[in-house]
């Protein structure tokens, strides 16, 4: 009896087995497309996605035949584009002692010219690009894995390509050096200061840019940042307050996720496991550049109060929009609205995506009003109260939690009126012709 | 105690005493077409003597929305009352910032968040002022680089037609060919007015199916019961300027952030508002 049980665990086994060839080959399949990413079949991109992910989409132009190698470029691009040569000249690639010219980076045949991914850059600056690579173990969010996650975010799929190109250019950060070193010129020097970071670190979900000026460290940075000598490393005692990379990429490491703990502030997470131990015990290092490691310390602490109490919060909005859920009582529900982004399951079992773990992130539209209400206070007021918390800006601390105290009172209040009014007889006359139809709508079911 | 001072030095430094005596009194030889450099101007001044030197500059000026802002936005109010600094202020971005509504306005952060704009901040300080607005004179571009390019004084050449909301690319493409091709590729410029053309194309169809449903809505319902969706839609209006400034600028957060996802939220606010109304209007 035993025995007979015992052959039957090879049937799973076998079929495992067999199946593994065809997995990775639909995943091989799927990702063959004209787009990029796991979803590429199902999106084609924009011309102008080329600059931004040129490893997938940039081909060379074919305006100009032959073959051109140092000199020959400069004396043509002076006339044609006068900036990046003089970038190119204020440069270190033009200084070396083994001039780096244009043909280096970008080949000689102008017909089958690329443009330069990290993996070019590699060939002279292989420790950082080592460092850059390394990033990805710490996972995302991160500078390394920043254009697969983007290509392959649901609502990026969903949506029209020319609306996601704004999504990309700061995406490309994982593409191109030039991000943060911008071209020609390629200075360290620039890459050292905060206005490096702020083009891509602003705005609702990611106020890097404000609460770090608001802070002490900022505001020293502000006074007289213009005077400091930026040539030096990014190391103890070489600037009178930190920047962003000071912190972020320590010692000049080309690494933003190896010691992120709080991830974004985007999910919740266990400040006390023994990963994040280690991490915490990296930061405390770092401030003690400049402070009492114990009071650095109980700062950090504070901010995982702070955190907590955040948590606390966006929990408790979460417990409402489920209960709302479970009692069908959202409207419209997700039955009645444009399918949930790039979600072919929802097909069969259609279903509101609620929080972090299911893909919240990815419906900020074609939701009911409650939804993205909690969405706002989770991407917008709880992002900003932690990237204050964590820069050290009081204001935003404050004016994030009073924002998400508002939001959750209004919740509160929506989510009774929702239960009390229950489902309408016209409900379904009033979503076929006010939630799934419009000029926009219809554009984005047929265009991604 | 000044004249003790005063006395002293001359006796200490007589040469350069009347050196510096000499170079005061000859100022005026100085500068061009003998104008005094110390003294000021007032607007009328300086059209009265520039029409005849330069007419198409005051022409350019007088076609341009700064002569028509109440009050005018004068030759003085960019370049000062002091001959001898008039370029020097007006091409740097503060002379534009206080009336374009500060550091914080929409206008104005989408280009300090721009890479343009942030490059500008740091390096304003060692850049040479008093070069001419093109051939890459400037590392980066700051607001007059690209609106007063070549000192092009009719700012409105770089802005979109406000009354036909068509795009400069439409108008005279070549513009900002030009500009942009002091250090970008044709190619890329192409593809990125394209794209920012799109992009805007596809805010337009947030706002339009917005105001479809507005529209329709007040068939039914009052001006009072559509106020809620009506307040929304004000909302609307600045996140599609803010799409525009974001493509204009070249700023990824204002196309993003404060720009498209933010439409999103107000379309589907103001269907909330309308759908409860119905829903509301049945029970």
């Amino acid at each position: 009896m035993k025995s007979t049980r015992v052959k039957y665990i090879w049937i799973p086994i076998l079929i495992s087995i067999i199946l593994i060839p065809p997995g990775f080959y639909f995943v091989d399949w799927s990702k063959s497309g004209e787009g990029a990413g796991l979803y590429s079949r199902d999106w084609s991109p924009e011309d102008i996605f080329a600059y931004w992910n040129p490893d997938d989409f940039y081909n060379s132009t074919q305006i100009v035949a032959g073959s051109f190698d140092g000199e020959a470029c400069i004396d043509c691009h002076q006339g044609v584009t006068p900036g990046i040569v003089k970038d190119w000249q204020a440069s270190s690639h033009s200084k070396a002692k083994e001039i780096v010219y244009c043909n280096d980076c970008h080949g000689s045949d102008h017909e089958n010219l690329h443009l330069p991914t990290p993996e070019v850059c590699a060939d002279c600056h292989s420790v950082q690009h080592d460092q850059f690579e390394d990033e990805k173990r710490y996972g995302f969010p991160g500078h390394t894995l920043a254009m697969e996650r983007a290509l392959d975010a649901k609502h990026f799929v969903d949506k029209p390509k020319a609306e996601v190109t704004a999504c990309l250019q700061c995406h490309s950060v994982a593409t191109k050096c030039d991000s943060c070193h911008t071209r020609h010129k390629f200075s360290a020097a620039e890459a050292r200061r905060p206005e490096a970071c702020i083009t891509c670190h602003s705005g609702p979900p990611h106020p890097d840019d404000e609460t770090y000026f608001h802070s002490a460290h900022g505001q020293l940075y502000l006074k007289e940042g213009q005077n400091w000598d930026w040539s030096k490393p990014l190391k103890k005692g070489n600037y009178p307050a930190p920047t962003c990379a000071y912190c972020h990429m320590d010692e000049g490491k080309h690494q933003v996720a190896d010691k992120s703990i709080w991830k974004f502030g985007i999910k919740q997470i266990n400040p006390l496991s023994s990963g994040n131990v280690i991490k915490r015990n990296k930061w405390i290092k770092l401030c003690s550049d400049c402070h009492e490691a114990d009071w650095s310390a109980q700062q950090l602490k504070a901010m995982d109060r702070e955190r907590k109490q955040a948590w606390k919060k966006l929990y408790q909005a979460e417990a409402i929009l489920k209960d709302l859920r479970s009692s069908n009582a959202l409207y419209p529900d997700a039955e009645h609205r444009p399918p949930y982004p790039g979600d072919d399951s929802d097909d069969l079992f259609q279903r509101e995506h609620i929080g972090f773990f299911e893909g919240q992130a990815s419906a900020f539209y074609n939701v009911s009003p409650i939804e993205r209400d909690y969405f706002e206070m989770w991407y917008f007021a709880n992002l900003g109260a932690y990237k204050g918390s964590a820069h050290g800006d009081n204001s935003f601390v404050k004016k994030g939690h009073e924002a998400m105290d508002k939001s959750l009172e209004k919740i509160k209040q929506d989510a009774k009126l929702l239960h009390r009014s229950g489902k309408s007889e016209i409900d379904e006359i009033i979503t076929r012709s006010i939630w799934n139809t419009g000029e926009y709508t219809d554009f984005n079911r047929e265009n991604n | 105690m000044f004249f003790p001072c005063f006395k002293k030095y001359i006796l200490k430094n007589n040469y350069t005493f009347f050196y510096f005596l000499f170079l005061f009194i000859s100022l005026p030889a100085h500068s061009v077409n003998n104008i005094p450099t110390t003294e000021s101007y007032d607007n009328k001044t300086c059209i009265e003597c520039h029409e005849k030197d330069n007419p198409g500059l005051i022409s350019d000026w007088r076609d341009s929305v700064h002569a028509s802002t109440k009050p005018v936005t004068s030759c003085i109010s960019c370049h000062g009352n002091l001959h001898s600094e008039t370029g020097r202020f007006s091409r740097q971005n503060t002379t534009c910032i206080d009336c374009h509504g500060g550091k914080k306005s929409p206008a104005v952060h989408s280009y300090s968040t721009s890479k343009h704009g942030a490059i500008m901040q740091m390096e304003q300080n060692s850049y040479d002022w008093k070069k001419p607005l093109a051939g890459a004179n400037y590392r980066t571009p700051g607001c007059s680089y690209c609106h007063m390019h070549e000192g092009d004084h009719n700012v409105d050449r770089m802005l979109r037609d406000k009354s036909t909301n068509q795009h400069i690319t439409n108008r005279d493409q070549t513009l900002v060919q030009k500009v942009c091709q002091d250090c970008h590729s044709p190619r890329y410029i192409t593809q990125l007015l394209d794209n920012g053309e799109s992009m805007l194309k596809i805010a337009h169809m947030k706002v339009n199916e917005a105001n479809t449903l507005i529209k329709n809505a007040s068939k039914v319902f009052t001006d009072n019961e559509l106020q809620p969706a009506k307040q929304i839609m004000i909302k609307m209006q600045q996140h599609l300027k803010n799409v525009y400034l974001g493509v204009g600028h070249q700023s990824p957060d204002y196309q993003w952030w404060h720009g498209q996802p933010a439409l999103d939220g107000d379309l589907l606010r103001i269907k909330g508002v309308i759908s409860e109304l119905h829903r509301g209007s049945n029970d």
